[in-house]
């Protein structure tokens, strides 16, 4: 378990989520479910660097076994089109070639990166598609976690910029503006991807949940999985959920320090890249943000809204969520004396199931 | 091409109305040479094609065939616009503005919807296995042959560089002779498609037909199509022979298509082809392992490694023979182990994709009227071997090529 004390006054380097003894967020079903618990089943897959859990209703066995197949299947096509850890992947291809001249994608392609490109801009690039030169430096990509060179990281720095992204929709054609551009992803394709798979087991009608590295989450059939909760882990004990959430037609995502993040010299560096090329969570008045849970009508949009709230924080981004009044933020800082919550339209009927942790008000 | 042309330009300018076309053309095409491409089978590997032609400037997709009708919706999403839809592939083929059919139905029914598609005078893109049957085969032979129109085989694989890297590899004689390929295909899942609740009786053959003899060519047709083309075109001819194996001794779900098939084809230089195809484990996953008498190479969907021979060069005869005239004996310190040295791979990383490739491949064969590489030939070859291979199953016994062909 690592805690606050060990947080703020560790030195060298070490790995947050060495202490990981269960699951990061966890699902529960209350004793009252309707649903018959022998006809659940779950399997998982691992893509794009997590877990993928897919847990759906199905008394066939072998309907089951061709569900997780297309489910599986439907991720692994997703990254093949998104991932930028794959030469031959399209967004590898645009990276490749976007700097020459207007390229050319398919609609799904085209239609993600201009989701993305606008959330960057309604989050005022805290969330940013073009991130992927300063993740890279800061070495989350390769998982050698490091603190860059200070030229190294001016270098990624200048690389970045959604604004120098140029989507054309009447050609479905990306253009980069300036050498070095690249689109990074990967704060959203995993909603993406659970989106695609609820899409694609509603069609045959079968009911699901799926877990993203219990990150991201979202059901298909709000009727069957609503009496199913989200635990909301405190982020230094992860064996104390904070808060239950009810999915019901909602999609979920977290972002935190607690998984790809390192600490050196007393400071926690995370995976979660700020725009200007800052690593560290944002901090005022000597409260740190731990997490960030976001709630939101599809999982593409969770995803990477939980980046950008992160990155902004509670105050500025309650403001930017403004812009998406559909969506709901939980924001979890500590300080000396412990847990501090902050909401934004945070729904007021969710239990708050260990208030002893907070020392403040949501 | 008048015809074509004049086809493109009116495509252009439909194109300029639904997608609200503006300022010049960053697809740098002629309006000329955009092509205008219909799809008969929109399923999985319809939609992930189509994918693939939308990401060649220049193609559009103006037609979507299916029995299916919720395809039609999922097609749609595909393009991205309101794609006509049509129920019937030959009213489909009555469309004017269509300059070549893409067919990604099943096996079984590849004939007559290629054909169909040639007999329009339309190029056409045919999935693999070409056909199911030797008559498939031919027929589809024919009508490329007598129509003269373009069509290119689904071998993808084909025009990945890395696979021609190492045919070239092989050509130049860089492992020396190939006398054996192993080829495996193994996956661990039971190879069907999800059915609607419900609806399980109406559409299970439809949706599964991969799973049933009505349409399906079975794991030598859906699997063994590109390995064998390798193989083919590696040993320069079609195999003189084939025996295989199979049962549905897994998945005994009610399936007709055996869920495990292992063959051996013989080649008339002496080589042998080798294939086995699995739904129970991955560890090998997909690969052709090609056996030279000075190396190897193994080729995946990815890359190409290349091992050479443990061989040590000649060397010079150490002082203690050359003086004393002595052997030293001893326990045998050798035995045939398998080796793993580390690998060559020349060709690595920025490429695109080999579905990408070979649709780049085929539009630029329509707009610079040129002869595909995976050609009416080369897909001939592949579906008639895939059918012998499938014929010694069916029979449980050795067949030789010159029988299957009278």
């Amino acid at each position: 378990m690592q805690s606050d004390h060990a947080l703020q006054r560790g030195s060298g380097q070490h790995d947050l989520s060495e202490s990981r003894n269960q699951e990061f967020l966890t699902t529960s079903r209350s004793p009252d479910a309707e649903l018959p618990i022998e006809s659940i089943r779950c399997r998982s897959c691992r893509a794009m660097g997590t877990e993928f859990k897919l847990y759906l209703s199905s008394a066939d066995e072998i309907q089951a076994q061709a569900c997780y197949l297309a489910a599986f299947e439907e991720i692994e096509r997703i990254e093949q089109a998104f991932s930028r850890f794959r030469d031959s992947s399209e967004v590898s291809r645009i990276n490749r070639l976007a700097f020459n001249g207007p390229m050319v994608t398919d609609p799904e392609v085209f239609q993600l990166i201009s989701r993305a490109m606008d959330i960057s801009r309604k989050t005022g690039g805290f969330f940013d598609v073009t991130v992927g030169s300063l993740t890279r430096v800061w070495g989350f990509a390769e998982h050698q976690r490091r603190i860059p060179e200070p030229q190294a990281l001016a270098e990624a720095r200048e690389s970045v910029g959604w604004q120098k992204v140029v989507l054309d929709p009447a050609w479905r054609t990306v253009q980069f503006l300036q050498a070095g551009i690249e689109l990074d992803l990967g704060a959203i394709a995993k909603g993406y991807a659970v989106d695609s798979v609820m899409e694609v087991l509603r069609r045959i009608g079968v009911p699901a949940l799926m877990d993203a590295g219990s990150s991201s989450m979202m059901a298909n059939d709000a009727e069957l999985f609503r009496d199913w909760k989200v635990a909301i882990p405190n982020p230094l004990n992860r064996a104390l959920p904070l808060w239950d959430v009810k999915l019901g037609n909602r999609a979920l995502s977290t972002s935190g320090v607690m998984e790809q993040s390192f600490v050196q010299d007393g400071c926690i560096y995370s995976h979660l890249i700020h725009p200007v090329g800052q690593s560290a969570p944002p901090s005022a008045s000597g409260q740190q943000l731990l997490q960030v849970t976001v709630l939101a009508p599809d999982s593409t949009l969770a995803d990477a809204l939980s980046t950008a709230m992160f990155l902004l924080g509670h105050e500025q981004g309650s403001q930017s969520l403004q812009q998406f009044p559909e969506c709901s933020a939980l924001w979890v800082y500590s300080d000396a004396n412990g847990l501090i919550p902050r909401a934004h339209q945070w729904p007021e009927d969710e239990n708050l199931c260990n208030k002893g942790v907070f020392h403040g008000k949501a | 091409m008048e015809r074509r042309e004049f086809i493109g330009l009116a495509a252009a300018g439909l194109g300029a109305i639904s997608l609200g076309m503006k300022g010049c053309n960053p697809h740098n095409v002629a309006p000329g040479d955009w092509v205008n491409l219909a799809v008969i089978g929109v399923g999985s590997r319809g939609q992930q094609m189509m994918r693939m032609m939308l990401r060649v400037p220049g193609v559009r997709i103006t037609g979507l065939c299916d029995i299916y009708e919720p395809r039609f919706e999922q097609g749609r999403k595909v393009t991205g616009e309101q794609t006509p839809v049509y129920k019937d592939y030959r009213k489909m083929l009555e469309a004017h503005d269509i300059d070549a059919v893409m067919v990604t139905t099943p096996v079984g029914l590849h004939a007559e919807h290629i054909c169909a598609a040639l007999d329009s005078g339309r190029a056409v893109y045919g999935e693999k296995s070409m056909g199911r049957s030797l008559a498939d085969c031919n027929q589809i032979r024919d009508t490329a042959r007598r129509t003269g129109k373009i069509f290119q085989t689904g071998l993808q694989y084909a025009y990945a560089p890395w696979t021609q890297e190492a045919l070239q590899r092989i050509q130049q004689g860089k492992i020396g002779k190939v006398t054996a390929i192993h080829a495996y295909w193994h996956r661990n899942n039971n190879w069907r498609r999800p059915v609607p609740q419900g609806q399980e009786a109406q559409l299970e053959r439809l949706l599964n037909w991969r799973l049933y003899r009505e349409w399906s060519g079975g794991l030598l047709a859906e699997l063994g199509s590109h390995q064998m083309s390798i193989a083919n075109t590696i040993f320069g001819s079609l195999p003189e022979s084939a025996i295989a194996s199979g049962g549905i001794d897994f998945w005994k779900d009610g399936r007709e298509i055996e869920d495990n098939v292992h063959s051996t084809l013989r080649y008339p230089g002496g080589q042998t082809l080798q294939v086995s195809y699995i739904t129970t484990n991955r560890l090998d996953g997909a690969q052709e392992r090609i056996y030279g008498t000075a190396g190897s190479i193994v080729l995946t969907h990815t890359e190409a490694i290349y091992y050479k021979e443990p061989w040590e060069p000649n060397s010079a005869i150490p002082p203690e023979i050359n003086i004393e005239h002595k052997l030293i004996t001893g326990p045998t310190y050798s035995a045939e182990q398998p080796y793993h040295g580390s690998g060559d791979t020349p060709i690595k990383g920025k490429v695109d994709d080999a579905n990408l490739l070979a649709c780049r491949a085929f539009i630029d064969c329509i707009r610079n009227h040129r002869r595909p590489i995976a050609d009416v030939e080369a897909g001939w070859s592949q579906g008639v071997t895939v059918a012998l291979a499938n014929r010694a199953l069916e029979l449980d016994r050795k067949v030789t090529m010159a029988e299957f062909l009278r």
